[in-house]
């Protein structure tokens, strides 16, 4: 609009708005052809047959965790909780396992998925994960033939005394991903790594 | 197309916001919420009269609950602001008492916690650019419904310019913590969408426009955290990320929704408007929103539970306010009936989903609170009581932020118990020679 014409423009807006606050009609709705667009309204008895949705559709579960960059491309079991309250550990040292109390892959939540870095005589599924940069691809297929595909983001390692349960495995709606592994010294006494190592990923 | 803004073109048409609201305080009776009595102050910093003690804010607010508000209250603008648009383009007779909630109470609760979280000099610009930045939505809506192109074009000019300011006063406020280029585009996109869902809705794409609907509402809300992160001390960004924060946040965002949609739906049906089918296809894509937060929580069955009972309290909403518009009372009493069966079979699930965390009788008292307003805020539409309905429909958004607060709270305490205890034994030490040197 040219500037000269704003001017008027402005004070006829004002006027407007003034009548319309103190009662009058607004110009919009004296002059219908100006408004409300014309459309066939539905009757009565459409307008009560409103249906909430009924049905959901859960996430399917992983069956397999692909990391090209790792060279790591393994099956994935379920995993619940020990009889101590941690978390169980995958059977094999070359499959990875998933905490199936927690978040599918991809659906809204942390999903955790666990692989061994060693066995008692050589490397296991998550060696390399330490060396995961940023940015690293990490893809899950699902039972559904679906995939989630996600992103690292940060690596951790933590010693396991302080493990960040928190960060790993509370509840938040963000639908991401961690990958746990071991690290650090091993406690020949004990039998295991005093640390853990964490990949912190998002979708992609 | 958007036009280039030429320098100084605009200063005309951004003293109407400020013009009007000298004029506006003038008037007798007409002055805006924000600057009535007591009574009538930002809902954000009331205490629900009827509340129960369940869902009552903190006394004394930290810096983090402030932002988490902030976020709500950028929500509830994306909606208020879209919601005055559609009413322009409807020409609906309650447009004035839309534009005085949007333009009042929200703009003047935000610019409040702006003062508190980042300090007055940063409130005191924002109020009046945020306000600007409305009347310029208005004045496209406006123009939409005219059909005038001119006008139309004028608008997009003034917003492409507002666009420019905000996203170089976030960017100037958080000291070059948010760089310039993603604030302006922040800002960009939020405008974008609610731009964008006014086109789809005077075109009569309601799908289109509903799905632009959403996700202005959840781009906005999440806007606050951007600005929070960027604003605030590091100590109080990092308290935002906790997981609970985040679930504080995620929840308020998926229930204050599921508050501003209902009300929405319910608005259509009352008016017997033709977005009703669209604005019931939007309201089920929040349900199972929420159905798949519960899932993340509580697993896939306690998922499909929640999903019915929450599916059975819309549609009961639905139906009493069908019946309303149709002057039904046994059926708008069949409704009641119905919905206070539900309130107390919800109550009973997430008393038992949060292994007693949650009380029944509170949880039942709180949901029998947001079914009472719901069914005012219909009877009030249906009755032309434009300002009770658009104060009812305010209050009811915070009411439901603030009761997911409470059920984050419960939620996450519930799955925290139950999380694996310490780190996970993932070696044998075949390879310690190795993995020790690293």
């Amino acid at each position: 609009m040219p500037s000269y014409a704003r001017g008027p423009v402005l004070a006829a807006l004002v006027l407007i708005l003034l009548a319309v606050l103190a009662g009058g009609p607004p110009a919009a709705v004296s002059a219908p052809a100006l408004s409300a667009p014309v459309a066939k309204v539905p009757s009565p008895e459409q307008q009560g047959t409103f249906r909430s949705a009924r049905t959901y559709d859960t996430v399917a579960e992983p069956v397999r965790l692909r990391i090209p960059a790792l060279d790591v491309d393994s099956k994935v079991q379920r995993l619940g909780l020990q009889r101590d309250g941690s978390i169980a550990v995958p059977a094999r040292t070359d499959v990875a396992g998933w905490y199936e109390n927690g978040p599918r892959p991809g659906q809204p939540g942390p999903a955790v998925i666990l692989g061994h870095v060693d066995s008692h005589t050589g490397p296991g599924i998550f060696i390399d994960l330490y060396r995961a940069k940023a940015g690293t691809t990490v893809r899950v297929d699902r039972a559904d033939g679906s995939v989630a595909t996600f992103k690292i983001t940060r690596i951790a390692r933590v010693p396991k005394v302080r493990f960040p349960t928190d960060l790993v495995y509370a509840p938040t709606l963000d639908p991401t991903l961690r990958l746990v592994t071991c690290g650090g010294s091993f406690d020949r006494a004990r039998g295991s790594y005093r640390d853990n190592v964490i990949a912190f990923a998002s979708p992609a | 197309m958007r036009h280039m803004p030429i320098p100084g073109h605009g200063r005309i048409w951004r003293a109407l916001p400020l013009l009007c609201a000298g004029l506006l305080l003038l008037l007798p009776g007409t002055a805006p919420a924000a600057h009535r009595g007591p009574s009538t102050a930002p809902a954000a910093h009331q205490e629900p009269s009827a509340a129960p003690a369940t869902h009552r804010a903190p006394a004394t607010p930290s810096a983090p609950d402030l932002a988490i508000q902030f976020e709500a209250l950028l929500g509830q603008h994306s909606v208020l602001a879209a919601d005055l648009m559609r009413s322009r383009i409807r020409g609906d007779d309650d447009f004035v008492q839309s534009a005085n909630a949007a333009l009042g109470k929200n703009t003047t609760a935000m610019t409040t916690l702006i003062g508190q979280l980042f300090g007055k000099p940063t409130a005191d610009k924002f109020g009046p650019m945020w306000s600007q930045h409305i009347v310029e939505l208005f004045a496209y809506a406006g123009a939409l419904a005219a059909h005038d192109a001119e006008a139309l074009d004028d608008a997009r000019a003034e917003l492409v310019e507002y666009e420019q300011e905000l996203g170089d006063f976030f960017a100037d406020a958080s000291k070059g913590r948010l760089p310039r280029s993603a604030a302006r585009a922040a800002v960009v996109q939020h405008v974008g969408h609610l731009t964008e869902q006014a086109d789809a809705y005077a075109a009569k794409d309601y799908p289109t426009a509903d799905s632009l609907y959403r996700m202005g509402y959840r781009h906005t809300y999440d806007l606050g955290l951007t600005l929070a992160n960027a604003l605030l001390p590091t100590g109080d960004a990092d308290t935002l990320k906790q997981p609970l924060w985040r679930l504080r946040s995620q929840l308020g965002k998926l229930l204050a929704e599921h508050a501003a949609l209902v009300e929405d739906l319910t608005r259509a049906a009352v008016t017997r408007s033709p977005d009703f089918a669209a604005s019931g296809q939007m309201i089920n894509g929040n349900t199972r929103d929420l159905a798949a937060a519960v899932d993340s929580l509580f697993g896939p069955a306690a998922a499909r539970q929640f999903q019915a009972l929450w599916g059975d309290h819309v549609e009961q909403l639905v139906a009493y306010a069908t019946a309303t518009a149709g002057g039904d009372q046994a059926k708008q009493a069949q409704a009641k009936a119905a919905l206070a069966g539900i309130e107390t079979r919800t109550a009973a699930f997430l008393n038992g989903a949060t292994g007693r965390r949650m009380s029944s009788a509170e949880l039942e008292a709180a949901l029998q609170q947001h079914d009472l307003m719901l069914l005012k805020h219909a009877d009030a539409y249906a009755a032309k009581d434009y300002a009770t309905a658009h104060d009812v429909a305010y209050d009811t958004y915070q009411e439901m932020f603030d009761l997911a607060r409470t059920m984050a709270d419960a939620f996450g305490a519930t799955v925290a118990a139950r999380l694996p205890k310490g780190g996970a034994q993932t070696g044998y030490g075949g390879m310690a020679a190795v993995v020790e040197q690293r």
